[in-house]
């Protein structure tokens, strides 16, 4: 996905820091300040009110899942992984919180705003990607509805080509996916043959 | 006898934009001048100079070698922001100051730097605001082949993009370039509303010349119709131009004649002849300031942010949370070696992330007109 990152909008943001206080605290404090970005310090666990931010920057030596008021990578916001120790169990932890982008401890004068950029970035990507998979996947469910929506036209007297161009044309006429129709024709029927047998008894 | 402490002066004394570093040396000096032919001033300055002769590879050796072999701690120097970004992690290292006084692109804020010329909210955002209700909202980008060029013409994209216009082309030269053929072909064709310049040096005075020259044989691209507009253009590089700038359109915290008009202060005994040299004469004169106040050769930023200062700006500070510094803006017509001012802002506060950047603001839609039927 190719993101135009613009006249920067990230003026009056709001960003949390989770991370004990450190001289670390204070240098991302400042390059965000010059961004024009508000932030918040939180140790050692995240506020609910964090899940409103538009950044999270936390740290990957002392951090654990019960920090957060989310299941682990499954933040509202782009994550930025604040990584001393280079150990292969932190830097797999901090992926586990699905960081975004990383910086590396001790921060020094820069780094922060490309760091914004990119988890900016790669989140947007995920979480559009995410939607996509959750549509797909629902999609693929509902096949389930067009084969049995299909097999009741058929029931009633029509071929297999004709059932399946009539649930079209009524998807058209209804203004819905296939899928939606297929869903309706089958809980009337439902309906239908609850009433009948409601008659029978 | 008087503290004599030394600074470090760091500019090309040679290669493709020594105008530009003539003019900012120029401001420093006389800023030094003044101050040691001042008894009653109290200290004396030592430039320690070193000349990286244009060649960007040169700036961070010559730069370690003025805090090696001297007390300096301080620089003024660099033109390109190519160099600038190469000294910083030699002044990191060596927990030094440099002195910045050239406009250039924003997208940073060094605690090892005073930007003391203007950034894109103190150039290209008023520039713009003002050209585009005028001349239009369709650009052409020109630029050199470097951050300068790059960032400036991305921003420029977006503005135009946010006035409800768009660049048309855009195109790069290799620093030096000075094969313009091309890009006046496109212009020709495209017929552009303006030209925005980003070029530097001798690709830039290439590219006012063959303007000049293209306005001469079709009135539709002389500068009353289709102007070259720069951020980066000042009175020591038109005076050497034989006119071929005339009428094309610059901005910029100061031009000469506009600051004596407006009763800006002189700079000690003479006026600045360039924003250049008023930007680097205005630094010398704050950390002099800074030196004697504290008695040391590094003083702290605490000597220098948010404390208004006379300059030959007018009064301005430097901002302690981007150490850039709130400065006027001209818009500036070119006239030989004159300028005339179209448009004066006494004061823009720096913000060279443009995180305050209001599309609104910059670019006011005219009042809708009712359509009677």
């Amino acid at each position: 996905m190719r993101r135009s990152f613009r006249i920067p909008d990230l003026g009056g943001a709001e960003a949390y820091i989770l991370h004990r206080p450190h001289p670390t605290v204070a240098a991302i404090e400042r390059q965000l300040k010059v961004i024009g970005i508000r932030t918040i310090e939180a140790w050692p666990d995240l506020p609910p009110a964090a899940t409103a931010a538009d950044f999270v920057f936390f740290d990957a030596d002392l951090g654990h899942d019960e920090q957060f008021p989310w299941a682990a990578g499954q933040s509202p916001m782009p994550l930025i992984a604040l990584i001393g120790s280079e150990a292969p169990g932190r830097v797999e932890w901090a992926l586990s919180q699905n960081a975004d982008a990383h910086l590396l401890k001790p921060v020094g004068n820069a780094g922060v705003y490309s760091a914004l950029l990119i988890a900016r970035n790669a989140f947007e990507a995920r979480k559009a990607l995410a939607a996509e998979v959750a549509d797909l996947r629902q999609r693929v469910g509902e096949r389930r509805s067009i084969v049995r929506a299909v097999g009741i036209l058929i029931a009633r007297g029509t071929s297999e080509d004709r059932a399946y161009d009539q649930l079209r044309h009524l998807a058209m006429t209804w203004q819905v996916s296939m899928e939606d129709a297929a869903a309706r024709i089958v809980s009337w029927s439902e309906e239908e043959d609850v009433t009948q047998s409601n008659r029978l008894t | 006898m008087r503290q004599r402490f030394e600074i470090g002066i760091l500019f090309s004394r040679s290669g493709g934009y020594v105008l530009v570093s003539d003019a900012c040396r120029a401001g420093a000096m006389a800023a030094i001048a003044d101050i040691n032919a001042d008894p009653d001033f109290g200290i004396e300055l030592v430039p320690v100079e070193r000349d990286p002769g244009g060649s960007t590879d040169r700036y961070a050796p010559l730069c370690e070698d003025i805090f090696r072999s001297s007390s300096a701690r301080h620089v003024v120097g660099c033109v390109t922001s190519w160099s600038r970004k190469e000294v910083i992690p030699v002044l990191e290292k060596h927990g030094a100051t440099l002195w910045y006084g050239c406009p250039y692109e924003g997208y940073e804020a060094s605690d090892h730097v005073f930007y003391t010329h203007a950034c894109p909210n103190q150039h290209l955002v008023p520039l713009l605001g003002f050209a585009v209700p005028r001349f239009g909202a369709r650009g052409y980008l020109v630029g050199s082949n470097y951050i300068w060029g790059w960032e400036m013409n991305r921003v420029a994209r977006e503005l135009l993009r946010d006035a409800g216009g768009e660049a048309l082309g855009e195109r790069c030269l290799a620093l030096g370039d000075e094969d313009v053929s091309r890009l006046i072909q496109e212009i020709e064709a495209l017929r552009p509303s303006f030209v925005l310049n980003n070029l530097i040096g001798p690709s830039s005075y290439a590219f006012l010349k063959a303007m000049a020259e293209l306005g001469r044989i079709d009135p539709a691209f002389r500068p009353e119709v289709c102007p070259v507009l720069s951020c980066n253009l000042t009175e020591c590089e038109t005076s050497r131009l034989d006119g071929a700038a005339d009428g094309q359109i610059s901005a910029g915290p100061y031009f000469a004649r506009p600051a004596e008009r407006l009763g800006w202060p002189a700079s000690g005994t003479s006026r600045s002849a360039t924003s250049f040299e008023a930007a680097t004469y205005m630094s010398v004169r704050m950390l002099a300031e800074g030196i004697r106040a504290t008695g040391r050769a590094d003083p702290d930023a605490s000597a220098f942010v948010g404390r208004p200062v006379a300059s030959p700006f007018g009064m301005v500070e430097i901002d302690p949370v981007t150490r850039h510094t709130a400065l006027p803006v001209i818009i500036g017509r070119m006239q030989g070696s004159d300028v005339e001012a179209l448009d004066v802002t006494s004061r823009i506060l720096p913000d060279p992330y443009l995180t305050r950047y209001d599309r609104a603001q910059t670019f006011p839609r005219p009042a809708l007109k009712v359509v009677m039927s």
